[in-house]
């Protein structure tokens, strides 16, 4: 469904992000510059550097310039007070000049979520972000999920990461069977059968 | 017996009879190996009757020409060889990795760009070195130009090829997520796909290094320059002492680039 939101798989029906048809090429690059992703097991390049990796979710706004002050310094110098204030906000400030391969699972997810914000998206689809994450880290990840002040649709298993956001929407075989607040027993009921 | 047991009897049976079919396989094999043994001329008869001149051969390459101008005739060839595999391997390298790009089905190029890509590797690697060579010497003349220019060309398809599958094989989650967020065919490509692929890619550079300096042992042959065109030269003349001494050099060239490329492989962390 994430995907689909994205223009990345063909769909039936209608999606609309904002107003744009993921379907539309046009729309499909707009939206994704609007966008900010959050894959399950971070998916970070794991032979470049933590700074490389959190700047790399802009690059489709980047400029000769920018692809420049890349080449330099590992980082478009428009983005860098607002990466400082991330990496701080979210504890991975250390991380920035280590390889990918020498982070933990936590740190790595931190990072992912640096990348997703760095370009101030009007829209963040994160799937399953918790997965792979000890109980302590994947807290830490849902509370900074929550934290992002930004549209957020989040697509998880785990019913505890699903009751900690403020709608609930349950598909079962494809069709929604819950729209609300909190899955209840009743609403569990409905997905797990 | 039940009718599980029956029908499995049955298949053994069917499956241990032979058919004609496979009778017909058989003798058509037979018969195609016979062919082939026939026009090759290849017998006992033919490799005892050139037993003698060979063991003539082997006494005379067993005392090898050592004499210090001769000495300094094969560390010419020997450093022109590696001269030709270096040159030839930097050709391959500057021209077929980004061909091996463009290649990528992930880098996801322009299908009109992909194809041409496609095709001109396909040409580059189709025609052997040595015939590249051959086209070569006639249009430069003979030399170790002509030599380098012969392992470039077809180090430059064989690297797109390679290369491209390196490409492919990388893991695609971080390939996704930078497309996902709206980074174009470039910057995906740049930032996600060639990282990646790094190690693998200088392994294979080492890999074309390794196949340039033994192709370029031969090209000689053609007139293309380094150490086979003084070993064309001593089989010609019958000088069995000089082409022993060639062959020695040869073997020890070999032996130093496997040790040197083992370490490197090593080095890398790159598997072997």
């Amino acid at each position: 469904m994430l995907r689909a939101a994205l223009g990345a798989v063909p769909h039936t029906g209608t999606i609309r992000v904002g107003s744009l048809d993921p379907a539309d090429r046009r729309a499909t690059r707009e939206i994704r510059l609007r966008s900010g992703v959050l894959k399950q097991g971070s998916d970070l390049v794991a032979g470049l550097s933590g700074r490389m990796n959190a700047v790399m979710g802009t690059a489709g706004r980047w400029t000769t310039r920018d692809w420049l002050q890349v080449a330099v310094s590992g980082c478009p110098s428009r983005y860098q007070s607002r990466l400082q204030e991330l990496v701080l906000a979210h504890g991975v400030d250390d991380c920035l000049d280590a390889r990918v391969s020498q982070l933990s699972g936590g740190q790595r997810q931190r990072l992912a979520l640096v990348r997703a914000l760095l370009s101030n998206p009007g829209l963040i689809l994160a799937d399953e972000p918790t997965s792979g994450l000890d109980t302590a880290s994947a807290a830490r990840a849902v509370a900074e999920l929550r934290d992002a002040q930004t549209t957020l649709v989040v697509a998880t298993h785990d019913l505890a990461v699903a009751d900690a956001f403020p709608r609930v929407v349950a598909l079962r075989k494809g069709r929604i069977v819950h729209d609300g607040p909190r899955l209840d027993a009743a609403a569990q009921s409905l997905v797990y059968g | 017996m039940t009718t599980t047991e029956l029908a499995t009897t049955a298949q053994i049976t069917r499956r241990r009879r032979p058919t004609w079919r496979s009778t017909i396989s058989l003798v058509s094999g037979v018969l195609v190996i016979g062919w082939a043994f026939n026009g090759t001329g290849v017998s006992l008869a033919a490799l005892i009757d050139g037993w003698r001149s060979g063991a003539n051969l082997i006494a005379e390459l067993l005392h090898p020409d050592l004499s210090p101008e001769f000495l300094r005739i094969v560390w010419k060839a020997l450093v022109q060889t590696v001269q030709m595999a270096l040159v030839g391997l930097v050709i391959s390298a500057v021209f077929g990795l980004p061909l091996a790009i463009l290649l990528a089905g992930n880098v996801e190029a322009p299908r009109i760009v992909r194809e041409t890509a496609r095709w001109t590797a396909a040409v580059l690697r189709g025609v052997p070195d040595l015939l590249w060579a051959l086209l070569l010497v006639a249009c430069l003349g003979p030399g170790p130009a002509a030599g380098a220019l012969a392992l470039g060309i077809h180090g430059t398809g064989m690297l797109a090829k390679l290369g491209a599958e390196q490409l492919e094989a990388v893991d695609a989650g971080p390939v996704e997520a930078v497309r996902l967020m709206g980074a174009g065919r470039a910057a995906v490509a740049v930032l996600a796909i060639v990282p990646q692929a790094r190690a693998g890619g200088l392994s294979l550079l080492l890999y074309q290094a390794e196949c340039n300096i033994r192709v370029s042992t031969v090209l000689g042959f053609v007139g293309a320059g380094g150490i086979g065109q003084e070993i064309a030269l001593s089989v010609k003349l019958f000088r069995y002492e000089q082409l022993s001494t060639l062959v020695l050099a040869v073997l020890l060239l070999m032996f130093s680039l496997d040790v040197v490329s083992r370490r490197l492989r090593r080095r890398l962390g790159a598997v072997s």
